[in-house]
């Protein structure tokens, strides 16, 4: 450790890959922490964790028995163990006893991404409420049709504030909180939504997995879906080929959205042994307006004579492709924004690259994942590493080669939840045993037998 | 390098195929697996078909043989007298070398077939019977394709992997010694034990421990 700071300090070593280093040290060193522990009130199954945007403080946790609790994880509220453990209280627990509590279990509960002062939940009663975290009262309701399993916030948005949720009925809903109504719904699933999640490159696109095993990617200024991703369209590889456009991709006008015409080739040429026919079949569609992708199950023309003439934006509906023989169960953006990870109740976990829309081949070695509710999966911050529930344990997949790094058991019954923090490097985890579970670098504690009574929370 | 799994099942009237779990538990990067396979199936050496007999499975074969076994099945139909068999010609000339992927839906299968001759839907219903392809559960307008006299295979596929698993699970510890359990035969299954045994161990179910004497045979808890 000495040596390395030394490097960094004579300039051999550059700060950043210093501080990558040891952060990946750290995270190679993750066990079931023996310095922290989270004092969990719930009474029922653990279904969401988030720690919050902003400072990386406060874990937010959602759980079945329709209560939420808030936890400051780097602050203890008391030490035990002769100042060695610290254990951390809830520093407000929202349970049956409050006035504007959830009837059934909460699915879903997260921060407000801009700071900590709102929380939003939402829950299998139909209803999404937004929290004030200082006065915790609900300050607002949203009915929805359905049991609502997954809820999301863009923590890029500067223009809106929209609340994205997931619900059993099959449109998914945007709620806006600045106004307190619907903004609108997008439609063109053909059933219910587990996940949402919002893309980290663009403050208007969202993704969303459904039950019918489809992971739709959607602008939302506009209407229907502008990809629909097809587990067997594939690249061998990182990047997608780099071929020649064709002469039928059009250019759309917002700028994200320009990452569409490369797929638009690419997604044409990287099938490819397909044949000519197909080819312009696929131009003939992408004449229509959308552009977007794939092949053979579109055919517009010969539905023409069928089905009344839909809205160009709708073409997407007729698209049945599924990312998944199942149910999508989780979906995870890498944090640059490039790479999609999707799990699914046919126990398949997929990397998708988001550019091409195709499936890079990347096997996970998974036996089985649980298929009924909803589970969070989450990323290391420089994206070498996934955290996947997979029933009792925890797996640290590599991204790239799929192998299992590192399976953190502890749990006595299934994981739903996990959250990775970058800050400290830690990762949360939650499940049906109603326990918190906290995993952090390994400390050894021989050596600081005499200067730990010395401590207190202001020494570092 | 995955050529090299030719099973030698000396079987009734079904050439070869490998299932994708073998693979898996054959070469250990899995990832390597997947993509030779695509990039083996773009150059139309293999085919892939989806199986209905539970989560995930995949069965691979090589081209030529699927050929082999389509000509075996008009064959057989010849013998009963069924007519429009031009249709399986049209099919292999068309279907096949263009359709990659295991399925296929109505639209697409009428419009390449057409490219042969008019097509009619008793002709679908020909090659239904036929056994090339099947109709899908969830999507009525969608299919699958599909190996011609494969059930008995499935059936004995199913039956041998759940026997296996019960022969292992009713031991004390679960486990067995890997050279008993290749003497063993499976009473209802027609497929040989090792094929079981790779399927299983790719596919998870069964993992296998080194011990001083030997490999031994587990069921894997999770």
């Amino acid at each position: 450790m000495w040596k390395e700071i030394e490097k960094r300090e004579s300039g051999r070593v550059r700060p950043r890959s210093f501080a990558n280093r040891v952060k990946s040290s750290r995270v190679a060193s993750l066990q079931l922490s023996n310095h922290k522990d989270i004092v969990s009130p719930h009474k029922g199954s653990v279904n969401s964790l988030q720690v919050d945007l902003t400072e990386g403080r406060y874990l937010l946790s959602g759980a079945s028995d329709a209560s939420a609790a808030v936890y400051d994880v780097q602050q203890p509220q008391k030490l035990e163990g002769g100042g060695l453990i610290a254990k951390h209280k809830p520093i407000f627990v929202i349970d049956k006893q409050h006035e504007h509590r959830h009837k059934y279990a909460i699915s879903s509960a997260i921060w407000y991404p801009i700071d900590t002062g709102l929380f939003v939940t939402g829950s299998y009663d139909h209803y999404i409420k937004v929290w004030d975290t200082n006065s915790t009262q609900a300050v607002m309701n949203f009915k929805m049709p359905g049991k609502v399993y997954s809820t999301s916030m863009s923590s890029l948005a500067t223009s809106h504030m929209l609340i994205a949720a997931g619900t059993e009925d099959v449109q998914v809903r945007l709620c806006d909180i600045a106004s307190g109504a619907f903004a609108h719904t997008l439609s063109g699933h053909r059933d219910g939504v587990m996940t949402v999640q919002w893309s980290n490159s663009s403050e208007y696109v969202l993704v969303t997995g459904g039950c019918d095993g489809a992971i739709r990617f959607w602008d939302i200024r506009r209407a229907g879906c502008f990809r629909v991703l097809d587990q067997s369209h594939s690249q061998l590889g990182r990047r997608p080929p780099l071929l020649e456009r064709s002469a039928m991709t059009k250019v759309f006008v917002s700028c994200v959205v320009t990452c569409i015409c490369i797929l638009g080739s690419t997604s044409r040429s990287s099938s490819g042994g397909q044949n000519m026919s197909k080819a312009t079949a696929v131009s003939r569609k992408s004449s229509h307006g959308n552009g977007a992708k794939h092949s053979g199950s579109n055919r517009i023309s010969a539905k023409g004579s069928i089905k009344h003439r839909l809205h160009p934006g709708m073409l997407s509906s007729q698209d049945r492709a599924t990312a998944h023989y199942g149910a999508v169960t989780g979906l995870k953006i890498s944090e640059d924004g490039m790479y999609l990870f999707s799990a699914g109740s046919d126990s398949r976990l997929r990397l998708w690259d988001i550019e091409s829309g195709c499936n890079t081949l990347v096997n996970f070695e998974t036996v089985r994942l649980q298929t009924n509710k909803p589970i969070q999966l989450s990323v290391s911050e420089d994206s070498a590493l996934v955290f996947v529930p997979c029933m009792t344990v925890v797996k640290a997949f590599d991204f790239w080669s799929g192998k299992t790094y590192f399976t953190f058991r502890g749990h006595y019954e299934y994981v739903n939840c996990c959250c990775y923090s970058a800050l400290d490097q830690e990762l949360y985890t939650g499940g049906n045993d109603r326990q918190i579970l906290v995993w952090s670098p390994f400390i050894s504690y021989e050596a600081d037998e005499g200067t730990t009574r010395n401590e207190d929370s202001w020494s570092d | 390098m995955m050529r090299a799994q030719f099973p030698h099942i000396d079987k009734v009237s079904i050439r070869p195929f490998v299932l994708r779990s073998q693979l898996y538990s054959s070469v250990v990067d899995r990832t390597q697996v997947d993509r030779e396979l695509e990039s083996l199936r773009r150059t139309k050496v293999l085919r892939i078909f989806k199986l209905n007999t539970g989560q995930d499975d995949h069965a691979i074969m090589f081209l030529d043989d699927y050929l082999n076994q389509i000509e075996r099945a008009v064959k057989r139909m010849e013998e009963k007298n069924v007519h429009d068999l031009e249709v399986f010609e049209w099919f292999k000339i068309h279907v096949i070398d263009t359709r990659l992927e295991p399925n296929i839906s109505h639209q697409d299968l009428c419009s390449l077939l057409s490219l042969g001759g008019k097509v009619k839907d008793n002709q679908i219903s020909v090659l239904i019977n036929g056994g090339v392809i099947i109709r899908q559960l969830i999507d009525p307008s969608m299919y699958w394709f599909a190996i011609p006299n494969v059930g008995s295979m499935l059936k004995g596929l199913s039956q041998g992997r759940k026997e296996l698993l019960s022969l292992l699970s009713r031991r004390r510890y679960k486990e067995m010694l890997l050279a008993s359990l290749e003497k063993k035969r499976l009473r209802l299954s027609p497929l040989d034990m090792r094929f079981h045994l790779r399927d299983l161990i790719g596919s998870g179910h069964l993992k296998t421990i080194k011990t001083p004497t030997g490999l031994v045979v587990r069921i894997s808890k999770e």
